[in-house]
């Protein structure tokens, strides 16, 4: 039942990833698409532009969920992958948590700078 | 090869007696071959003619009992329903099916696979055990009923998909794609009511988790059944169940039983009639 529930968190994090990487990619390069139809703006890569987002909380958000869909997603891959080495329960359960504690190191560092600029 | 001309092909077999050998090694046969001699029919050549101590299981000689599954130059196949020119080679190399024990020379030892098949019930579970018991009359069963997992109906159990199948070779205790294509093909079988009871089977250790969709058991089966596609739709039906989102399901119930009989056609008069 575990597995199913996995399986099933692997998709829809997966579906998540996509809709949210095509949301970043269109913003950075929402300047070559808008100059493409006549309109200019100003460089969404610019560092003023960048900070501005950072400290919005829906840009903030989408990126927070970003990196927690995609940790999750090829973390929980990873793990799939190492299931099939043929490791007893035991020392897989051990990989698990490992693998959970490595991941919320990861979303802890990539969560903080966001944070920092959202309450400042 | 056209007609009835005949070429030389070597046959190169690994032998290995457990008994008396301590590893598998190789012996070399020249056979000779016509337009449409399958390989099956050059080993019974050197069973007949040349080592007579070769051994391989052959039953039907028409791909349906499934007994004579090989591998040739590396690939699964049926030596009944594969003929040699197939490899535009002159030579073929023919070893036991892998990922399974060999008893002797290409003879694999298919326990497991019964044993793995056996464990999923793969027949009808049904809370009428009365009926099934003491049949009053046939279940019902729509044409888009039966199209859903006819063609899992027609695995064979010759073993071509486990030797194909990677997860196999690593994880011996794999359920593998035959055992799990036949969960799905009675999961999928309007007349059953017992899906609950294979899903957790399969959705455990060793179980349709393992399976990470290289699809060469589908690639390799001789009968054209897609294990690996049964073994998604299987996943579909553990994740349905585990979220609450599996469709309500009731075993079809029983046609009733005919309360008019149509007239028997009548026989003719110059029919001889029985006594």
């Amino acid at each position: 039942m575990k597995n199913a529930y996995l399986n099933f968190a692997q998709m829809i994090t997966g579906i998540m990833v996509a809709v949210l990487l095509f949301i970043h990619i269109a913003v950075q390069k929402l300047g070559v698409i808008l100059s493409f139809l006549g309109f200019k703006i100003s460089d969404p890569l610019a560092f003023n532009s960048m900070m501005e987002r950072a400290r919005q909380g829906l840009w903030a958000g989408i990126y927070i969920c970003l990196l927690a869909f995609g940790l999750f997603h090829a973390l929980n891959g990873l793990r799939n992958i190492l299931l099939e080495t043929g490791l007893s329960p035991a020392k897989m359960r051990t990989l698990t948590w490992l693998i959970i504690i490595f991941g919320l190191i990861f979303f802890a560092l990539g969560t903080y700078v966001p944070l920092v600029l959202l309450t400042t | 090869m056209s007609g009835d001309a005949v070429k030389n092909i070597i046959f190169r077999v690994q032998r290995y007696n457990p008994e008396k050998d301590e590893r598998p090694h190789f012996e070399e046969f020249t056979v000779p071959v016509k337009h449409g001699t399958t390989v099956l029919e050059g080993l019974l050549y050197i069973k007949e003619n040349l080592d007579s101590s070769l051994a391989f299981r052959t039953s039907c000689r028409m791909g349906i009992c499934g007994s004579c599954g090989m591998l040739v130059n590396n690939n699964p196949h049926l030596a009944c329903h594969t003929q040699v020119e197939e490899f535009h080679s002159n030579k073929l190399t023919l070893k036991p099916l892998p990922n399974l024990p060999i008893i002797k020379d290409l003879v694999p030892d298919l326990t497991t696979l019964f044993e793995k098949h056996r464990s999923v019930k793969p027949y009808i579970i049904r809370p009428d055990e009365e009926e099934m018991e003491k049949p009053a009359a046939e279940f019902t069963q729509k044409q888009k009923e039966l199209d859903e997992f006819l063609q899992f109906t027609y695995c064979i159990k010759c073993g071509l998909c486990i030797a194909a199948c990677p997860t196999s070779a690593s994880d011996k205790k794999f359920l593998g794609p035959q055992a799990l294509g036949q969960a799905f093909r009675y999961c999928a079988d309007s007349r059953d009511a017992g899906q609950d009871q294979r899903l957790a089977i399969v959705d455990a250790e060793h179980g349709l988790w393992n399976c990470h969709f290289a699809a060469a058991c589908s690639e390799a089966c001789p009968k054209g059944v897609d294990p690996a596609f049964a073994i998604q739709l299987l996943r579909r039906r553990v994740v349905g169940s585990a979220i609450g989102a599996a469709k309500a399901h009731t075993p079809a119930g029983v046609v009733a039983p005919q309360t008019e009989t149509r007239a028997k056609v009548p026989v003719p008069e110059f029919t001889v009639k029985p006594k």
